[in-house]
């Protein structure tokens, strides 16, 4: 039996068919998406919904139980090693070395990339520099706030300027102004370049503003994707926020009043 | 809120202590199988296991001091370093090793243990709770004591026990300020130490030679350990100084040595079977025993109360760090993977005291074994056997703690799996962890001992040919664990969590480690150059057959 053709190299992420199963219960049923050269795409649901467990199998963390994740050309299961040296991820959680302070675990992470001294050492202090990092830089991670844990680990991700870029909720507990760097970021990161940016929010606004195109999930399942105005004309609702129309696709916004109302007097 | 107001919420958070002991949720691990009820009891199954183990360690301490008291009469009999000691100077002597033996060994475990109880974060979770203030404290110095329950029971039991029934009942009752004291004094310094250790070391900043401070603070931290060798070591000149002491009579030595602790509490079971003539005690010496055992209560029930009051402050305090201090101007100093996986273990292991216990006690059990072989005389037999069984143990030790260093990889291992690393790289790294501790240990063997063994060559040579079955060993014991954390996940591995499978894959490293050892000194009829030869051939084929599979493993595919 002749094996699958390989992807497009040029394409930084495609999604196919992809099943997460845990124990009983499915995770994610049978998704499939495409992140394309140049393209910004967020991943949007509801808690739960999927988002975490599609961007773990992509990153190598969870074995999908069908489908298939391949970036840039390469198969994320049988080749692993090439798919993670393309990818720069920030993990849902601050999962880092508590004991090692933030400069030694970038020279750890710039150590497995094999980056060069003077590039490594550039890139951290200017990324350093831009979220105003200072002597944080030298202390445990154990003793830094979450907003700088989490800066931490977006230079890590960028260290390298990966061609991807997995963000599961990147802005989680940043400051206004880095979150604005984060924003702009994005957007220039990919623009006339052949990267890609896959990222899961919660924030209809940031999605809005950054997605070249989103991808919904509900339960595990992809209702509905493409850009705003695609999604706006699925919803039939012309000139809907995306919150809006992320709530009619998901058929989130029943029962709305009630929700609400339960909370009244509390 | 009431005392059991305080003893309900800690048994609550008592069981976070645990999950997080054994399973590290907060440090990015993954959610066991099972229910979390479930989940529960597994991980206080495994605390109380662990407890066990250590008091049973304490248990044996005390049931041998009563033993040597047992015999005391017979080993009275011979001199030490020609000074004779009576049976009441030895039996004082004997209590005071035992004492010092179970403050060290309870301290030692605190320090061991503190840094997880801390790291589980129970205390903060409980300090936005409607719960007073009064209460919350309570909660916190349960907790702590809770971490040292059963030890500190077998000591405060089973030590009067034991001297009850050799010395009498009497003795037995004399005996029970001696542990309460031990405990109290015991559980203090843990917490002393720990928040010396909490603001010092945890919350240390990188690079200069704050490393240096931190490895010094660490050697420090390890030292308790030693404990019971330097005892064996030191018993005879200490039973002397003892028995030249008492019999000189009056004097301000005697004097200072019945104030000092614990002989002031190791000094009462003996006065309670042969009177205060047993010691050559006058009313003069009498009044100081009694007047240091006071202070000494005092001082321990002055100590339980401070423990209750800080333990709070200790929980919910990060880890404290120079918030001032200005940025450091070094850049980044990228190295290959394994170094770099190497660098990052012995960073962290700097900053925590389970795994620097683990880089450190070979090295220092080396040292120690070294320096009794240089006071053993210039050129004899004995020190070479000594130096070579100090090497010996170096790399039996260094094997028998490899495994540890794989739960390294449990912190941020969800992390670390998204990085294009090898398992190659990361085996590799541990293996020079392994090996390093090993030649450490060995080197300073070679250099303590070299003034005194005047045999170099013999002695570098039996380095160099143990040296691939340490590095096979590693590369099993490594490779096995890999094999196992993709079929089963990780396994973390503390003194509070996963003994026995640290166990349990030390002993075919052990075996590979010893059997050239073994070969060694099987062929000790031969000539030692046949020895060392066969010695080196048996670490060869091991080294052979292990290397391809840790090296192999998996085609060297990512972590």
């Amino acid at each position: 039996m002749a094996s699958d053709p390989r992807p497009d190299p040029s394409t930084p992420l495609v999604v196919d068919d992809l099943s997460v199963v845990y124990g009983e219960r499915q995770a994610v049923h049978h998704l499939s998406l495409t992140v394309r050269p140049g393209e910004v795409y967020g991943l949007l649901g509801s808690n739960g919904a999927g988002k975490s467990s599609t961007i773990k199998s992509i990153v190598g963390l969870v074995p999908p139980s069908t489908g298939r994740i391949s970036v840039f050309g390469w198969d994320a299961q049988r080749e692993a090693l090439q798919v993670k040296v393309r990818i720069g991820y920030v993990p849902e959680t601050s999962m880092l070395y508590e004991a090692l302070t933030p400069r030694e675990f970038l020279e750890f992470v710039a150590s497995v990339r094999a980056l060069p001294r003077t590039v490594a050492s550039e890139r951290a202090e200017s990324y350093a520099a831009a979220f105003r990092l200072g002597s944080e830089l030298d202390e445990p991670i154990a003793s830094l706030s979450m907003g700088t844990r989490q800066k931490v680990l977006i230079i890590a991700a960028i260290l390298h300027q990966p061609p991807l870029l997995v963000l599961d909720e990147p802005l989680h507990s940043l400051d206004p102004r880095a979150v604005r760097i984060m924003k702009e970021l994005l957007g220039r990161y990919v623009a006339g370049t052949g990267r890609g940016v896959l990222f899961s929010t919660h924030t209809m606004e940031v999605a809005q503003q950054l997605c070249h195109r989103v991808g919904i999930l509900d339960h595990g399942l992809l209702r509905s994707e493409g850009s705003l105005a695609e999604l706006r004309e699925r919803a039939a609702r012309g000139d809907a926020t995306l919150e809006e129309v992320f709530l009619r696709l998901t058929r989130e916004d029943e029962g709305l009043d009630d929700a609400v109302r339960a909370f009244e007097g509390t | 809120m009431s005392w059991a107001e305080a003893r309900r919420i800690s048994d609550v958070a008592f069981t976070e202590v645990c999950l997080q002991a054994i399973y590290a949720f907060r440090q990015g691990n993954a959610p066991v199988g099972g229910t979390p009820a479930r989940a529960a009891q597994t991980a206080r199954r495994r605390v109380v296991q662990s407890k066990m183990l250590v008091a049973a360690v304490l248990g044996l301490f005390a049931a041998g001091g009563a033993g040597i008291l047992l015999d005391a009469p017979t080993i009275a009999a011979r001199a030490f370093f020609g000074v004779a000691v009576t049976v009441p100077v030895l039996q004082a002597g004997v209590l005071t090793g035992l004492l010092s033996l179970d403050v060290a060994f309870l301290w030692w475990t605190g320090l061991q243990v503190l840094p997880t109880f801390l790291a589980s974060g129970v205390l903060a979770t409980l300090e936005p709770l409607p719960i007073d203030d009064r209460t919350l404290g309570r909660v916190a110095g349960i907790l702590y004591l809770r971490l040292f329950d059963l030890p500190a029971l077998v000591v405060l039991v089973a030590t009067p026990l034991f001297v009850g029934l050799v010395l009498g009942p009497l003795a037995g009752l004399a005996t029970i300020p001696a542990v309460v004291c031990a405990v109290a004094f015991a559980l203090g310094l843990a917490l002393v130490t720990g928040r010396a250790f909490v603001r010092r070391v945890q919350g240390s900043r990188g690079g200069g030679g704050r490393t240096f401070v931190r490895w010094a603070y660490l050697v420090l931290w390890v030292l308790p350990a030693f404990a019971m060798f330097g005892f064996a070591v030191a018993a005879p000149g200490f039973l002397a100084l003892l028995g030249r002491t008492i019999a000189a009579g009056p004097s301000v030595g005697r004097d200072v040595l019945l104030a000092a602790y614990p002989f002031t509490f190791a000094a009462l079971p003996p006065i309670t079977v042969t009177g205060p003539g047993g010691l050559a005690l006058d009313s003069g010496g009498l009044a100081i025993l009694a007047a240091a055992a006071a202070a000494y209560l005092v001082v321990a029930v002055g100590s339980v109360g401070w423990m209750m009051r800080s333990v709070r402050r200790l929980g919910i305090a990060p880890p404290s760090a120079v918030r001032d201090a200005p940025a450091s101007r070094s850049g980044l100093v990228p190295h290959g993977a394994a170094r770099a996986v190497l660098t990052k273990d012995l960073r962290i292991a700097s900053r925590t005291p389970g795994y620097a216990f683990l880089v450190l006690f070979p090295v220092l059990d080396a040292i120690a074994i070294g320096l009794f072989t240089f006071v053993t005389g210039p050129g004899s037999n004995g020190a070479l056997a000594l130096g070579l069984a100090a090497v010996t143990t170096a790399a039996l030790l260094a094997t028998f703690f490899g495994p540890a260093f794989f739960a390294i990889e449990v912190n941020a291992y969800a992390y670390a799996r998204t990085l294009p690393i090898t398992d190659r790289s990361v085996v590799l790294g541990k293996v020079a962890l392994v090996a390093g501790m090993y030649g450490v240990g060995a080197g300073l063997v070679l250099g303590i001992t070299d003034l005194r063994v005047f045999e170099p060559g013999i002695f570098v040579a039996f380095i160099a040919a143990e040296a691939p079955a340490v590095v096979a060993a590693a590369m099993f014991e490594l490779g096995w664990l890999f094999r196992r954390a993709r079929s089963r996940g990780l396994a973390i591995v503390n003194l509070y969590a996963g003994a026995w499978t640290a166990i349990a894959i030390s002993i075919p490293g052990l075996v590979l480690a010893g059997a050239p050892l073994v070969a060694f000194h099987l062929l000790a009829a031969a000539p030692i150059a046949t020895a060392l030869l066969v010695m080196g051939l048996i670490a060869l084929a091991e080294l052979a057959v292990a290397a391809p599979f840790a090296l192999g493993l998996h085609g060297g595919r990512s972590t």
